[in-house]
């Protein structure tokens, strides 16, 4: 998690009106990086869900809280780390929640897990883990035939 | 960028049809004002309730499950809705969440 170099980092209150910086960030940061349009899109929403998780479920409402955001260069791609110091969450039984709408009847569907679905699907690795908080660390490689030269 | 970016909602009634047009980023911080909003156009059965995304910018797992409820709502109602001009990068997480059957399906049977 620590820092050795070309990681950008966000401290943001834990609050629904603060996750459009972090897309912001991440849409300046990837750019630069090469990343395609399409890519890009992907990120956002799959960064905002993991915020969107943490301002859920993270702390007790009106307690207040912080997010984190690292922004991390790695090779081929670009690792997003998204922790909070609240209530971890039972990562196995939330992870396995992950769930879609398809092959289901109208009855039957609801829009929980759909967040950590978008997740998965939308970028190339997803871990959720940690004792303290939670930290979801998700990981996206620039396509090759997109890498700038 | 922040501002021009800021989620609103435009309505439009006519005899048959309630147009509302969602402009800007519908995220976690939106998705209650924008369910308490349409709620009344989604609880009038008189009209045909249309959801207009040509200016929606970004949408997230919170939006689309105000767009679930909605379509619940419409179908116990026995009411007609629709959403149009779905952007690319909107549709592709209609289809990837499974959204797109349920639109389909809605569209169809009512009107």
């Amino acid at each position: 998690m620590e820092s050795k170099n070309r990681t950008v980092s966000l401290t943001l209150p834990a609050e629904a009106e603060y996750i459009d910086l972090v897309r912001l960030t991440l849409y300046g940061i990837s750019s630069k990086m090469g990343f395609s349009y399409e890519d890009i899109e992907d990120m956002k929403v799959a960064v905002s869900e993991a915020c969107n998780n943490v301002v859920v479920h993270a702390y007790e409402p009106g307690q207040g809280g912080k997010m984190e955001v690292h922004f991390e260069e790695v090779e081929g791609g670009i690792k997003i780390i998204v922790q909070d110091q609240g209530l971890s969450f039972d990562h196995v039984t939330k992870v396995g929640s992950a769930d879609s709408l398809h092959n289901k009847s109208l009855d039957e569907v609801s829009s929980g897990g759909l967040g950590l679905y978008l997740m998965q699907a939308l970028m190339d690795h997803v871990e959720v883990k940690g004792d303290h908080g939670t930290v979801v660390i998700l990981t996206k490689l620039v396509s090759k035939s997109e890498e700038m030269v | 960028m922040v501002q021009e970016n800021k989620f609103r909602m435009e309505k439009q009634i006519t005899d048959d049809d309630n147009i509302i047009s969602l402009i800007g980023e519908l995220d976690l911080s939106k998705a209650s004002e924008f369910n308490t909003n349409v709620d009344p156009f989604v609880q009038d059965v008189g009209r045909k309730l249309i959801l207009n995304l040509k200016e929606l910018t970004y949408i997230d797992s919170t939006g689309i499950g105000v767009i679930l409820t909605i379509i619940k709502t419409r179908h116990a109602l026995k009411a007609p809705f629709a959403v149009e001009n779905i952007p690319p990068k909107v549709q592709k997480l209609f289809d990837l969440t499974g959204l797109t059957p349920f639109l389909s399906a809605v569209a169809n049977t009512v009107n």
